[in-house]
Order: structure tokens, then sequence, then C-alpha cells
């Protein structure tokens, strides 16, 4: 395989043609008909996932730093240009997008009936994106990418959404952008500040991830305002409030796209910018404090809120607050293992959650309603339907030898010597959240079967086991094999460790890391 | 070139711009003066000044890739690529108003032919503001193009507020032009000159007078009406709400280019040395307008009121660029300018296509569902909103950029923290347009039929989206043009004195 892609220069092109191909497709899709945009749109995300695939082969397994870099001069005199480059944590991102962009398009197929050419096109344009802003190696480029992806999201939840569509979408929109924004003075204040300690003005990640100690008694402030974007975006407790409303109105596609892959824009934020650009002041024990405490807080309140939710949609929104909260931990806890998991997290939240809320998204088809109530038996009805419910409410619980245990379980293991209170405390959100889930299981699918509507629900079709079947595989390989992931992951997460808390890998964590990793479970 | 400025040629060369714009006015006038009747002589009317406009910046391209500079010290007027630069976003205005005014004259039956002539005018005005070297010529751009601008605001007689726009417009520009002439009186006491580069040149190195100081602060309080800064903004809203939708263009682009680029001018050519003076004076303006401007246009119902508001807004983010006084900051000037100007100039032209019969009407509940009837209308309006947002991609985002870029170059973050966060506040009200055309159902039977934009009016509006669209995505040519026309401004080698 890797000789075939070496022969194809897979190396040199697929980069740029992950975010150049679906801009591409766009243009097919706006000049043709609006029967045929949905198929076009397939093919193109599909071909997108096809192409992306190469990459798990490319990638050098046991190198750090940034692999298939390239740039191409943009705006040569202000030091910006258009420079990409993939690594160990960029690569499962990339990955996770590819593969739940084009079941995203499947679930479209029959839930969007209006305006689909313009649904598709945005849909395409999203995944540019996507894609663009998780490779992005300067610092400009990676500003416009995580602006410009909200163009797209919110004419999504805009025009497709539920019934209170027009505030959520502005909610989302506004709340993003006022982070954003205040990142983007700290990112010019960087780069110029870096320019006067080194001679050379250029917004490229590497030359100011070297220099970046030289911004000083600014570094706080910095530090805020990349802290604030991101945290907005994952989201940290208390800046979540967008998410619900945001999650909950979305069409289906949008849901599993904003689960999936926009929440982790934020905490690959973190890893790959906020915390590795200050280092110091990301973990000076205040901030410490904080963050470790708001993501504890996060897992509890999520998982609480969660549990008093009616509608199964919601409840699924507020699980991400809990789950990301794990993420966020990981990142504070510095070690090998703890940002291996906090990874991990990433990757099992995309699937299972975009698993929930494509099956929400199938129910809610059938019976038009959200509301877990409303349900109740229908194992008897719909038993495939039920069946892959469950399968990926136990993920989400984090049931061991199913994928989202690995991640807790090792985000839990490496921040338990950094911070026994809080991990302890997080645990227990592992419990909440068997709780809320398997309670909505019981009342939804168990229970008797007591409404005369549920008693003529249509199983899963052939189109949306399509959608299902590769996230449930993912659910039970990740789960027994996780060792060629956490593999290709530990370079990079060792590079990271090493830059914010260097000499710390050379001792117990690495050989920890070397205990957790091979041959999985 | 250089060109020698003792000798009549040569002065008529550097002025070729500004001559055969005055030429063209009156000949315009004289035309029209013969015809003036039908609707068909407005266009003929209209389509001479847009030739003129043509021509006009046919002789400005000659002196800019000649590369025009004068022969030692520039007397009156400046001949380097700040006015160059300037003076083209000012006829790119000139031009696009008279492309607007076409049809919008004939729909709205204001069929007087002067129309254009006075365009023209206030053009030659702003033309002569965009280089003035010398204090009295500054006033005399400045008042050419104040009369005539006070007469198209209040082109639509039969219309109230139209009228009403008109006077007040006319009112508190007296005013302004009061303490403009006060300021350059008291200038002219402390120093002896009129001269920019010779005030600069007796200023420098000591303190300020009183006299100078004062006359300073009345320049600088003249200037604030004139581009509409708050505290100085109260006439701007009813102005422009008031007056016919493309003159209202003309005054939130043509007007406010010309008056920044003399503001720039004199700061940085007459008192580089006093910047210690004008830069809180600057930065409180600055912060106040786009205080004011961004928090008053979130409850406006009307779209050009709103439109109006947010022109308050940018004239802070304009002054945000003034302040650092470098050439970075002038360069950020006259990026913002051209930016803000040719999406302003296709908002007021979809604005135009949209109005029945004045544009007060058009509200954001008017426009619920344009997009499902005039998708293009929808779209290129919605990327004027984005541009005016700040969004990336677009122009407005390279052009906050660079002021981004110049202030902090300067060590300074206040301004640039308040500019972001007045911007995330504006996204509250031109969002909503976006969202009445797209996520908005159309009230029942309303088709939008009678929306529609006249030949002229469409290509000046497509042009100007597709420019705000490709410099948004390529700004490598306008960044380094803006820093190039920038830079002759603050050299500050100057020749001696002379008393």
């Amino acid at each position: 395989m890797t000789g075939f892609l070496a022969s194809i220069g897979y190396d040199r092109w697929i980069l740029h043609a992950l975010v150049l191909l679906p801009l591409a497709g766009v243009v097919p899709i706006l000049l043709g008909d609006e029967r045929s945009a949905k198929r076009m749109a397939l093919a193109v995300t599909v071909l997108e996932l096809l192409l992306s695939l190469g990459l798990w082969w490319v990638i050098q397994p046991n190198t750090s730093g940034m692999q298939l870099e390239s740039s191409a001069p943009w705006i040569p005199r202000w030091g910006i240009s258009y420079r990409v480059g993939i690594d160990g944590i960029s690569l499962f991102m990339v990955l996770l997008t590819t593969v739940m962009m084009p079941l995203s398009v499947l679930a479209s197929w029959s839930s969007i009936t209006k305006k689909e050419r313009a649904f598709y096109a945005l849909m395409l344009t999203l995944l540019t994106g996507l894609v663009g802003v998780f490779i992005a190696l300067d610092l400009f480029l990676f500003y416009v990418f995580f602006e410009v992806m909200l163009i797209p999201m919110y004419f999504i939840i805009g025009i497709w959404g539920g019934t209170n569509r027009l505030y959520a979408a502005i909610k989302f929109f506004i709340y993003t952008m006022a982070g954003s924004l205040l990142m983007l003075v700290a990112i010019v204040i960087l780069a110029w500040k870096v320019a006067g300690a080194s001679g050379m003005l250029s917004f490229s990640y590497d030359h100011l991830l070297t220099n970046a100690n030289s911004v000083g008694s600014a570094a706080p402030w910095l530090f805020a305002a990349f802290a604030l974007a991101f945290a907005i975006k994952v989201p940290i407790f208390p800046l979540h409030t967008w998410l619900p409303d945001a999650h909950v109105e979305a069409p289906t596609a949008g849901s599993v796209l904003l689960a999936s892959v926009m929440l982790k824009i934020g905490t690959y934020g973190f890893l790959r910018f906020a915390v590795p650009f200050f280092p110091h002041v990301a973990l000076s024990p205040s901030v410490t404090h904080l963050m470790v405490a708001l993501a504890v807080i996060g897992i509890i309140y999520g998982a609480l809120v969660a549990m008093v939710q009616p509608d199964i949609k919601k409840l699924v929104a507020y699980s991400s607050v809990s789950h990301l909260g794990f993420v966020m931990l990981g990142i504070w806890g510095v070690t090998i293992i703890s940002v291996q998991g906090a990874l991990m997290v990433m990757i099992s939240h995309g699937i299972s959650t975009g698993a929930l809320f494509l099956l929400i998204g199938m129910i809610y088809e059938r019976r038009h309603t959200r509301m877990i109530d409303a349900y109740g038996g229908i194992a008897r009805v719909v038993p495939i339907f039920s069946l892959v419910l469950t399968v990926v409410a136990l993920s989400s619980i984090g049931l061991p030898g199913l994928n989202g245990f690995i991640g807790e379980f090792l985000v839990l293991l490496g921040s338990f010597s950094a911070y026994p209170w809080a991990t302890g405390i997080a645990t227990t959100g592992v419990i909440f959240a068997a709780a809320y889930l398997l309670w909505a299981l019981q009342r939804m699918i168990f229970n008797p079967l007591d409404k005369p509507d549920n008693e003529r629900l249509t199983d899963l079709t052939a189109r949306e086991l399509v959608v299902l079947i590769p996230l449930v595989i993912g659910i039970v390989w990740l789960g027994l094999f996780p060792g060629p992931v956490l593999q290709r992951m530990e370079p990079a997460t060792r590079q990271y460790v090493e830059i914010v808390h260097p000499g710390s890998t050379s001792t117990t964590a690495s050989r920890e890391a070397q205990a957790v990793e091979p041959g999985g479970r | 070139m250089e060109l020698d400025l003792s000798r009549p040629l040569d002065i008529a060369v550097g002025l070729l711009p500004e001559i055969l714009l005055t030429c063209w006015a009156l000949l315009v006038l004289l035309v029209a003066s013969w015809r003036h009747n039908t609707a068909e002589d407005s266009r003929l009317s209209g389509w001479l000044s847009f030739a003129g406009v043509i021509v006009t910046a046919a002789a400005l391209t000659l002196l800019w890739v000649n590369r025009a500079t004068p022969l030692g010290l520039a007397q009156m007027m400046a001949l380097d690529p700040f006015r160059y630069t300037a003076a083209a976003i000012i006829l790119i205005s000139a031009g696009a108003v008279i492309l607007l005014s076409l049809g919008y004259l004939e729909r709205e039956q204001l069929l007087a032919p002067e129309y254009y002539p006075l365009i023209l005018l206030a053009t030659t005005g702003m033309l002569f503001l965009a280089g003035a070297e010398d204090l009295i010529v500054l006033f005399l751009g400045l008042e050419v193009m104040s009369v005539a601008v006070y007469v198209l605001a209040g082109y639509d007689r039969t219309n109230m507020s139209s009228s009403e726009a008109a006077l007040k417009y006319f009112l508190i520009g007296a005013f302004a032009s009061g303490f403009l002439l006060y300021g350059i009186a008291l200038v002219y006491g402390a120093t002896g000159t009129t001269n920019l580069s010779l005030i600069g040149a007796q200023l420098a190195g000591g303190r300020l007078s009183l006299m100078a100081e004062l006359g300073l602060g009345l320049l600088l309080i003249g200037f604030g009406f004139k581009v509409a800064a708050v505290p100085f903004h109260m006439w701007a809203p009813d102005v422009y709400d008031g007056s016919p939708t493309p003159v209202t263009a003309f005054m939130a682009t043509g007007v406010k280019a010309a008056a920044f680029a003399a503001l720039v001018r004199v700061l940085l050519e007459a008192f580089p040395s006093a910047d210690g003076l004008w830069q809180p004076v600057i930065a409180g303006l600055a912060i106040a307008s786009m205080v004011v401007g961004n928090l008053v246009a979130l409850a406006q119902r009307s779209l050009k009121r709103m439109l109006a508001y947010s022109s308050i807004a940018h004239a802070g983010y304009l002054l945000v660029a003034v302040w650092p006084g470098t050439k970075l900051g002038a360069g950020a000037v006259l990026l913002y300018l051209a930016a803000y100007g040719i999406t302003t100039l296709a908002s007021f032209g979809f604005l135009a296509a949209l109005g029945r019969g004045g544009e007060r009407d058009v509200t954001y509940d008017s426009i619920a569902g344009l997009a499902s009837t005039r998708p293009w209308i929808a779209l290129g309006l919605s990327v004027c909103m984005l541009s005016l947002l700040g969004f990336p991609g677009t122009l407005g985002f390279m052009g906050k950029w660079y002021i981004l870029t110049a202030v902090i170059a300067e060590g300074h973050v206040l301004l640039p923290v308040i500019l972001v966060v007045t911007s995330v506040i504006s996204a509250g009200y031109y969002l909503p347009v976006i969202m009445a055309m797209y996520m908005k159902t159309a009230p029942e039977g309303e088709a939008y039929g009678r929306v529609r934009l006249a030949p002229a009016a469409a290509a000046t509006v497509a042009l100007s989206v597709a420019a705000v669209v490709v410099f948004g995505l390529w700004p490598r040519g306008v960044f380094d043009a803006a820093l190039q026309s920038a830079g002759t401004l603050t050299q500050t080698e100057l020749p001696v004195a002379h008393h």
C-alpha cells in the first residue's frame, strides 16, 4: 500500500486535494438539478473519504513533528502563507471528519426535502472548512478556516433546523465569533511580538511555537484570548449554553457534524495552539486549578442535566458537555497517557455521539417526536434499531470492550497522580452517564409497548444500516484493538507533553505508556 | 515625471484630473440646460457624466503611472501616491453612484438632469480635498464638495424628509466649516503659513503654542463633523436616511473618503510632532463612534437607518486606523476606505432596488424570504453584510486585519480589543439581514415582483461584490498598493522653513 501511494505521489498532493475537492464539488451541485444534488454530494464525500484513508499508511508512526508539510505564499510581505501539514493528532481529526461526512449526507437523504442543492453545497463547503482547520499550519490560515466554517453551519441550522432555529443559529454564530475575534487580536500581537524578537514576521505555526516564549508579560492575556475562543467551541462550562440550542435545532446532519467534529476543534485548539504556545501560563497553578475544576464541573453538570431531559436529543447534547470535560481533564493531565486518552475520547465521542444523533434522526423521521415518554417498548417493533441504539449507548457509557471505555480510562489513569480528587469526582461522571443513558434506553425501547403510534414503526432500512454499520464496526474495533491508533498518536502526544512539560516524558510517564500501549485489550 | 510647479504648464499637468472634471461638469450642465425634460435627457446627462469620470480617471492614471512628483516643495496640491489612491477611491465612488442613479432617478421620477453635474462638482471638491497640501485648498475643496452635496441631499424636493436632510446637513455643515476655518486661522496665526509641510517643519521639535493647540483642536472638531464621528454625528442618521439612496451612498463613501484622506494628511504632515496631543482625541472619538454607532444600529428596524448608524461605527474603525499616525496606519486608512466604500456602494445599490418610493420603508421584515425569489440579490447583499461585519474571505476582513496590525505594531491593545468587541455587536444587526432573506418565509402574496435592478446598477453591484470577494481572497496586491501609497506621507525630511 505504501509503495503504491508513493508511486502516485500521494504525499505531495493529498492535503491540498482534501481541501479543494469539496469546493470543486460545489460547482456541479449548483449547476445541476435538485434531484441529483445528494448523489453528487455523496460521490464527492465518499471520494474524499477514500482519498483520506491513504493518510493512515503515509503517516510515519514513529516520527514526531509535522509531516507532509507544504506551503505556498499567500501574502508574503506580511508573512502569511498557505501552509498545511499533519501529525498524529490532526490525522485522526481529519479521518473523523471524512468518515462522518458521507454518513451525514446519507442521513440527510430523505430528511432534507427543500433547497437540496443549497444544503449539499453548504455541506461540502463545511467539509473544506473542517479539514482545513485541522491541517492549517499558519495561524492566519487557521483563523480563516475557523471562521469560514461558521457560515455553512449557520445556514444549515437556520434554514433546515427545527422550530427555534433562528435563535439557535444566531446564538451559535455570535458565541463563536465573540471568542474568535479576540483570538484574532491575540494572533496579531503574538506574531508582532515574535517578529520583534526574532526579526521575522511570520504567522507560520513552527516559527511562532519556537519563539512564543518571547512574548514576555503579555503571555497570560494572549493565552486567555486563545483559551476563550477554544473554550466556547469545546464548550467548557459555563460557556456551553449555545450548545443545547444549536444541537437540538440543527437537522440531523448538522447535529452529527457539530457533535462529532466541530466540538473537537476547541479541544484540538487547546492541544495545538493555546497550551503549547504558553505552557507556563497554561500549567500555572491558578489556571490549572481553574481548568481542571471547570472540566470536572462540566462532567458532572452535563451528566446531571442530561438526566432530567425529557427530549432525547437534548439529553445527548448535554452528554457532550460531560464527555468533553474528560477531554479537558486529559489535556491538563499532561502525561502521555492522559493526552492519548483525551484524543481517544475525542474520537470515541465523535463516533458514538454521531451515531446517537443519527439514530435519533432516524426515529424522529418515523414518529416526529423526540420526547422520551412518547416511546416505550419499541424493541419489539423495531428490533434492529433497538439493538444498534443499545450498542451505541453502551459505547457512550464507556462499557469495557467498546471504544468509549479506552479514552475515559486512559484520561482517569493519566490524570490521577496529578489530580487525585478531581479524577475521583470525574469518575462518578461515568456512573451518571450509565444512569442517564440506561434510564433513557429503558423508557424508550423496553418498558411496555403502550402507545398505539409506536406499533406501526418500521425498522431500519438498508440505507440507514449502511450509515450505522461503519460506526458500529468502529465502536467495536476501537474498543478491542486501540493499539494501532494509540501507536500513531504516541509521537505527537509525546512531543506535546515535552513542549509543555519538559523533562517529564523520560521518567514514569513513558514507562506507563509503554505498558498500556502494545497489543491493546 | 518631475513637475516644475513654477511653470503654468506643469501646474496644469499636475491638476489635470481636477481641471478636466470641472470643465466636464460645466459642459454637462450646459447640455442639461438645453435638454432637461424627459427621462431620455436625464439618461444622456448621466452617461455623459460617467464618461467624465472615466476621462478624469484616465488623467489620474497618467499622473500615477508616470509617478508625477513635484520638483521641490509641493505648494498647493500634493503630487504623491496617497493623493492618487484616495482620488481613485473617490472616482470609483462617483462612477458607481452615477450608475446606480440612472435607474433610480427614473423610478423615483426625479428627472432633473442637473443632478449629475452636481455629482461631478462634488467629486472635484473631493479630489482637491484628497490632495490638498495647503489649508486654504483644503477648505476650498471641502466647500465645493459640501455645497454640491447639500443640494443633492435635498434633491427629492417633494419629499419632506429629503428637504429636512438637506437643511440639517447644510446647517451642521456650515457649523463644521466655521470650526475648520477658525482652526485654520489659528494655525496660521501660530505658524505664519498654511502649507502643511511648512507647518510641520515649524512645529517640529518644540511644544505647541496655545494658539496652535487650539487650532488643532478646532480642526479636529471640524473633521469630526465631516466624518460623522461621535459626538459630532447627530446629523448623520437623519441626513443619510432622508437623502435619495444613491446620494446616501455617495455621502457614505466619497465624502467620507475625501474627509479621511484630508484628515490623515493634515495630522501626518502638519502635526506629526503633536501626536501626543491628537492621539488621545482620535482614540476617544474612535471608541465613542464604535460603541455608539454599533449599539444604536442594533435598535434600528429600517435597513437604511441601520446602514447610517453602521457608517458611524465604520468611521470609528477608520479613526482607529488614523490613530497610529504611521505609514502602516495611513495604508490601513486607504485600504479600509476602499473596502468599506466598495461594500457600502453595493449595499446601497441593493437597498435602492428593494425600495418602493423612498427606502425608509425597507425593514428587516420586508425582505423576508427574498432569497427564494431573488437569489442573486440575496447572495450579493449577504456578501456585503459579511464584508461589513469583517468576515474572512471578504475585503472587509482584510481591511480590519490591516487596521488591527497597524495599531498592534505600535504596541497598543485597547483600541484593537474594542474594535473586535464592537464588531461582534455588529453581527447582531448584519446577520438578521441574511437571516431574514434566507431563513424566514416571504409574507403571503409577496413575490418581490417589483424588486428590480436596472442594468447599469446591476453591473455596478455585481462588479463590487466580485471585487469584495476576489480581493478578500487575494489581498496581496491591494495590501502592497496601500502600503506604497502611504509611504510618501510620513517622510519627515523637509526643507527649512522660511518666514
